[in-house]
């Protein structure tokens, strides 16, 4: 609760000085088949100034979250918020003003469970992605990449938000290789306060049933056998 | 045209092409055309498994989602059936929507749905709007006036048919309604040179074909001939940073549309489907003669005619003044809509001229439409279309080329990408925004690509799924999936190189392209 409280002054302290920017945010989650997580996120803050400055991270359940780069002295706490995690970076004295900081995290229950109306095939799941930017300060650049666990491909994109405008090149949501493995990005130019860059994957095992090969197989074998009379001498 | 003595058989001969009330079209399976087909059915049925197969078990790429995939599969197999007719095309169909649901490519409400699209309603109601037009016996009037006229012979035919579509192309920027329009026309005077459904005869599939071409390939004249056109220009302006007028456009894209579909003509009949010397006349003992015998015993116009002549005047005029509706009603009256109101009128009792069981409507040709969109939207919305736009142009190492070969390369992947897909609007919202990023990573001005890549937004003509008129122009059954190919492909590739020697030409004249053997800085 303290930490919260702490948190929502900075939010204000933020909003007043309205002087820290985030330029950049990528995360990157490796998500094994448990639906646990690990992920690395960089930020990049424009403008930015000793003191607390809060950062939205997204995921419900996060974890071990530990600094990997930025100003010697910094320090980080992770809390959550309506369902999503906030991330508190706190910058030393003397950071200069555009910093990078770097740093490292665990996420739990990435697959949600499918659509009363619509449910998951067995063996299938639904891999999901959400940032919402709870805070004042536009994130100018957002993108999120997931790397799928092993043995497993994606299906379909279910979901990808924001809509694209008028003006955006698509598309929002790609499936592409992530570090050489099969996985996902999201990316958001402009995510605003109150905006969610969100994805939803439905996954299956990159191994495919035979049983399309045997029955279309089969139905070739029987249609030459039976309908061979089409090219016999006497169908002239 | 010789003075042929005209006998009774001929006259009877002439009537019977016209009695077009008669003339149904059969759900029947078209006559396999000699032996050759006939092991191109037999041995189409395993192919278009074989083709599944492969594709359904292929190694994934990253960027291919399964069920993106799956639709390539069951795409492939619908394209090689439609291709060699195993089956008829339309019991394809139902074999692709079902395996469309089994491979959870698309859900059972976005597979119905599609019977439900602007293009299947456009089409029944052309077929109603088409019956009223033959039962009043309007549109034997005036096929047998654009016989007397421009019928001499049959390039003279298929020259009228190209200036009508030309003068239309403007003015009706629906290319559905455009091809609506004109479909009772073509098959009276396809009729007139022999070529019916049962008969279809050389004459007959170029016509039908060249208006496919021309009803498409001409939208392409001006910057309002399709709401895609009008995207493309948005996103010039909005990611590649210049405004393009009207006048820009014209002085592109109409030079290349017009002398494009006037080759396409001559080459179609004189090599494609080679016109034989009997078939370059009309088909009727006594010449035109019969023909200007028969159009003034038909006398004045009857009141049958005139009502089908107001009630399809009025549905131009609304298609004609789409732009202008919400000032007027407040509301838009779409293309199907505005068919939908001479429909009811046509079918009005009393005050209408037709009855129901009048409208010949084939419902084996809506299936068939319904299943090819059914495919062609699989594509689109699992992002398989997509996927495959971006293979074709990073699979191209376009640094440090030549802007000929750039430009080159980039035309031809934007002109043949249709076949990938059923849309405009998406192939323009995928393709553009990637040749602008592109054109741009490359150090070429964005306009010098895009502009040009964006006249063959409809260019779709290469198969019968490719677009509206494509799905309604099949319909008639006077060619095959085969023959649209040979002709669309025949079509775009006049067009490439036509571009490409524009580019290198007045494009770079106008100050639009860079010289053609210039290398990015």
């Amino acid at each position: 609760m303290r930490k919260l409280a702490l948190l929502a002054l900075s939010l204000c302290f933020a909003q007043f000085a309205g002087a820290v920017e985030i330029s950049s945010y990528d995360v990157t989650v490796r998500v094994a088949e448990d639906g646990f997580g690990k992920g690395v996120a960089t930020v990049r803050l424009e403008n930015a100034a000793p003191g607390p400055v809060a950062i939205p991270l997204g995921f419900t359940d996060v974890a071990n979250v530990q600094l990997a780069a930025g100003p010697e002295g910094t320090t980080l706490s992770a809390s959550p918020l309506n369902g999503h995690t906030l991330v508190g970076i706190t910058l030393p004295e003397g950071t200069p003003g555009a910093v990078e900081v770097g740093f490292t995290f665990s996420a739990a229950k990435l697959f949600g469970d499918g659509d009363e109306q619509k449910p998951l095939p067995r063996g299938n799941k639904l891999l999901r992605l959400t940032c919402l930017n709870s805070q004042p300060m536009p994130i100018a650049n957002y993108s999120a990449r997931v790397v799928f666990p092993d043995g497993m491909r994606a299906h379909a994109i279910r979901e990808a938000l924001p809509k694209l405008g008028k003006s955006e090149a698509g598309p929002r949501v790609q499936l592409s290789a992530v570090d050489s493995k099969p996985g996902a990005r999201i990316h958001v130019d402009r995510l605003l306060q109150g905006q969610s860059a969100s994805m939803q994957i439905e996954l299956v095992d990159d191994a495919r049933s035979p049983g399309w090969l045997i029955a279309g197989l089969v139905l070739s074998v029987l249609y030459l056998v039976y309908f061979r009379d089409l090219v016999s001498p006497r169908a002239e | 045209m010789t003075n042929a003595v005209t006998t009774p058989s001929a006259e009877d001969q002439l009537s019977s092409l016209l009695d077009m009330e008669k003339m149904t079209l059969s759900s029947k399976m078209r006559a396999a055309q000699g032996r050759s087909e006939l092991w191109m059915r037999y041995l189409g049925f395993p192919g278009g498994i074989v083709a599944f197969l492969l594709l359904y078990y292929l190694t994934p790429d990253a960027g291919l989602g399964a069920s993106a995939q799956a639709g390539i599969a069951c795409f492939a197999l619908a394209l090689v059936w439609w291709v060699t007719e195993p089956f008829p095309t339309y019991v394809t169909s139902l074999v692709l929507m079902f395996l469309l649901l089994v491979t959870r490519t698309a859900g059972a409400k976005a597979i119905m749905d599609v019977l439900g699209m602007e293009v299947i309603w456009l089409n029944l109601l052309a077929f109603i709007l088409s019956g009223m037009l033959v039962k009043t016996r309007l549109a034997k009037r005036m096929a047998l006036g654009l016989v007397l006229r421009f019928g001499h012979t049959a390039g003279w035919a298929l020259f009228a048919f190209l200036v009508l579509q030309m003068l239309l192309a403007p003015l009706i920027p629906a290319t559905a309604a455009r091809c609506v329009m004109t479909l009772p026309l073509m098959l009276v005077v396809a009729a007139i040179y022999g070529s019916t459904e049962e008969t279809p005869n050389a004459f007959g599939k170029n016509l039908m074909l060249l208006n496919l071409v021309c009803i498409s390939v001409l939208s392409s004249m001006t910057m309002t001939g399709s709401s895609a056109n009008l995207i493309a220009v948005g996103l010039i302006e909005t990611m590649g940073g210049h405004r393009v007028y009207y006048i820009d456009w014209v002085r592109l894209g109409a030079p290349i549309a017009l002398v494009t579909v006037a080759i396409t003509m001559i080459l179609g009949r004189k090599l494609l489907f080679r016109i034989p010397e009997d078939e370059q006349l009309p088909r009727i003992k006594g010449g035109l003669d019969v023909v200007r015998r028969k159009y003034d015993e038909m006398g004045p116009l009857s009141i049958g005619e005139k009502k089908a002549l107001a009630i399809f005047g009025l549905v131009l005029v609304l298609w004609m003044t789409d732009i202008f509706h919400m000032r007027w009603f407040g509301v838009e009256i779409s293309a199907p809509f505005a068919a939908l109101l001479g429909a009811v009128i046509a079918l009005f009792p009393r005050w209408g001229v037709l009855q129901w069981s009048e409208a010949d409507i084939p419902w084996h040709l809506l299936i068939f439409s319904a299943g090819a969109y059914a495919g062609g939207l699989a594509l689109d919305d699992t992002g398989a279309a997509e996927w495959a736009v971006r293979k074709l142009f990073g699979g191209l190492a376009l640094d440090k080329l030549p802007f000929g070969v750039v430009f080159t390369l980039i035309m031809a992947v934007m002109m043949y990408s249709h076949l990938l897909t059923t849309s405009k609007t998406v192939r323009t919202m995928i393709m553009i925004p990637i040749i602008i990023t592109l054109s741009k990573t490359l150090g070429w001005d964005p306009l010098s690509l895009a502009l040009p890549a964006a006249l063959c937004i409809d260019w779709v003509v290469g198969l019968p799924i490719s677009g509206k008129p494509n799905v309604i122009l099949f319909s008639t059954n006077q060619y095959s999936v085969g023959d649209n190919f040979k002709y669309g492909m025949t079509t775009c590739t006049i067009g490439l190189i036509l571009l490409v020697l524009s580019a290198a030409t007045w494009f770079h004249w106008l100050g639009i392209t860079p010289s053609f053997w210039a290398v990015a800085k």
